[in-house]
């Protein structure tokens, strides 16, 4: 049953000691898989299973008595789904614009010019050191953006590292030759940048999507600071106070009268609102993870790329 | 000979004058610096002016006058710059709040940091492709989860009365704990969840690593008779190392500014022993309480104290080991 490694052609027994490591790393792996998908499918199943049932524990590996009792209650809390657009809002447009800014200073910065250190050294020094919290804060409300959807689009508009990542892929992807050959063709850096790069960065496009919509949708803390109005809320602030607090009433009263009128009875609401919980993080997360899923093809080699410097 | 040519270099340049110079510059370069510019306005606007901003430390901010009018910090009429720092100094939590803030982190990355590495070696060792990417693609997935949500989890699983951990401990015959509650469990719970949602996707760095070794290394070593476990020692962890010390001086860099976000979401009256974390405090205190200059002071001192460690352990390591950020 010893089986063989082809190493140009001639064949190498494999070793016991092999056969033992390839053993235990496979139980290994399995082990790994189990711990970082099982969290994930106890939320997915306890959503969609009987309240009764997942309050006793019952629910370990399957659904049990189907319900989508908690699905109703969740789609019935308004305010839920005015920051979930909202969130759609400030993800889309604010990525789309991180990524055009982005890109448009990756590919200067992969071109020598006079000035070009001062430059790195300005956008690199802002990763070890910052004004700190208050004083950002201070800055935005001088600037009267406090309470405004703009201060969540600009906010993290370009992540220094994003901006490392597309810079390297665009240095070691493209070859310099293109860059003479469209010079001699007349191209200037506009017609080659948007002629010649952009079509050539679909990857590092996908990667900084992803990248960037993940985190601004995952975002809760830049509007707990910066916004006041509750009807601006991205979906993440909204959803700290139905899932992060400890009381059953609480913070998120609103979110369990809704739950009230549903099913009569506050009492019976609150026992059941438990379930509705992982609803909600069904519903929210869904988005991030879609994403992610459709752009994986892409994503594992463009980060790939990105990641290794020189 | 060399000197010769130096010597001419230097004595041609100043002919032509450095205004000439900087004209002619823009005038080649001016697209790059259009394209640039967006992002230049970005980072000059929200972190240069902030850090402009933060000399409200040294003064007392009145919400009037705004950043630039407003006095410089006294005491009883003099003139005392350092009052913030001293207050905070002197606050009766201080030296709870940077142990918690410096142990959090600390163990953080002691448990957390070598994990990826683990995980990358054990990755390039499976044999099948098919399983190897699907593998990949699933460790990935709980980066995506928001830190909103994870904190969301934590807080039904371990819950005493609903929590499936808890009907686990009991069927077990054990006796329920209210994990969120107990300070013992803050650290654990914020280090665990953390290395369950951060572990696969840190491997990403390493895994490049790996793939990029050069095979002939591997089939050098598979003719020579080396076991899987030896390929390992002598050729995955050389490579590894330059690697693994960078993330770690960046890691060092930010050793008293741990999630605020996280913490701020996980800390609650059972808990605060542990989970009195200074970015909480500054959060709290500072949008809060609008004690702007006090928290100013605060924040600053962490960043330089930051700043500091980073660029010490950067120069070790450049001399130790030739390994540096910059």
């Amino acid at each position: 049953m010893a089986k063989e490694e082809k190493v140009r052609g001639v064949r190498i027994k494999e070793t016991r000691a092999d056969r033992i490591f390839n053993i235990v790393n496979l139980v290994f792996w399995i082990v790994v898989l189990f711990i970082t998908i099982y969290p994930l499918w106890l939320v997915v199943i306890a959503s969609v299973s009987d309240p009764d049932a997942v309050l006793a524990g019952e629910v370990l590996f399957w659904p049990k008595g189907f319900s989508l009792m908690g699905y109703e209650a969740v789609f019935q809390y308004n305010e839920l789904w005015t920051s979930y657009a909202n969130s759609i809002f400030y993800t889309v447009v604010g990525s789309a614009l991180s990524v055009i800014v982005t890109l448009g200073a990756a590919y200067a910065l992969s071109r020598k010019f006079a000035g070009k250190r001062v430059v790195n050294f300005l956008i690199t020094f802002t990763m070890f050191f910052s004004g700190g919290l208050i004083p950002i804060f201070l800055n935005i409300r001088d600037l009267h953006l406090y309470n405004t959807r703009t201060v969540l689009i600009v906010m993290n508009l370009v992540s220094v590292w994003n901006l490392m990542v597309a810079r390297t892929y665009i240095q070691s992807s493209i070859p310099n030759d293109l860059y003479e050959a469209a010079v001699m063709d007349g191209a200037n850096h506009f017609t080659y940048f948007f002629r010649c790069v952009l079509p050539l960065s679909g990857t590092i496009i996908a990667v900084l999507s992803v990248y960037y919509g993940v985190a601004r949708w995952n975002d809760y803390f830049t509007a707990l600071v910066f916004i006041r109005d509750r009807s601006l809320l991205p979906l993440q602030t909204v959803l700290r106070e139905i899932l992060a607090s400890l009381s059953v009433s609480g913070s998120s009263d609103t979110f369990f009268a809704a739950y009230a009128d549903n099913l009569g009875g506050l009492q019976e609401a609150m026992r059941k609102a438990e379930v509705a919980k992982y609803c909600c993080i069904v519903v929210s997360t869904v988005p991030a993870v879609l994403l992610y899923v459709f752009m994986q093809k892409y994503f594992v080699k463009g980060v790939m790329i990105g990641s290794l410097k020189g | 000979m060399q000197q010769v040519t130096k010597a001419t270099h230097s004595v041609r340049r100043p002919k032509v004058p450095l205004s000439r110079r900087f004209t002619r510059a823009i005038e080649r370069d001016w697209q790059l610096w259009a394209l640039l510019l967006p992002a230049l306005i970005f980072f000059i606007v929200f972190c240069y002016f902030p850090m402009y901003g933060v000399q409200i430390a040294f003064k007392d901010y009145k919400v009037g006058k705004g950043i630039a009018a407003s006095p410089w910090a006294s005491t009883k009429g003099q003139l005392d710059l350092l009052k913030h720092f001293r207050n905070f100094f002197n606050t009766y939590y201080c030296g709870r709040m940077f142990a918690d803030t410096l142990l959090l982190n600390l163990y953080g990355l002691l448990f957390s940091f070598p994990i990826p590495i683990l995980l990358a070696i054990m990755l390039n060792q499976l044999n099948s492709k098919r399983f190897k990417g699907f593998t990949q693609t699933v460790i990935y997935v709980p980066h995506f989860i928001s830190t909103v949500v994870l904190a969301g989890m934590l807080y039904l699983f371990f819950s005493p009365s609903t929590g499936i951990v808890n009907k686990v401990i009991e069927a077990f015959g054990g006796k329920s704990i209210y994990f969120m509650l107990e300070e013992s469990w803050f650290r654990p719970l914020f280090i665990g969840s953390d290395i369950w949602q951060n572990a696969g996707w840190n491997t990403i760095l390493y895994i490049a690593t790996l793939t990029s070794i050069d095979p002939q290394l591997y089939e050098a070593a598979t003719i020579d008779g080396a076991t899987r476990w030896q390929k390992i020692k002598s050729i995955d962890i050389p490579h590894l190392i330059p690697v693994a010390v960078m993330m770690l001086i960046l890691s060092c860099g930010s050793l008293l500014s741990s999630n605020t976000d996280k913490a701020l979401l996980l800390q609650t009256s059972g808990n605060i022993k542990t989970s009195d974390i200074i970015g909480v405090y500054v959060y709290n205190t500072g949008i809060g309480k609008a004690q702007y200059s006090y928290t100013s002071a605060i924040g600053l001192c962490l960043n330089i104290i930051n700043f500091i460690i980073i660029i010490s352990v950067n120069t070790i390591s450049r001399k130790v080991s030739d390994i540096s950020l910059f």
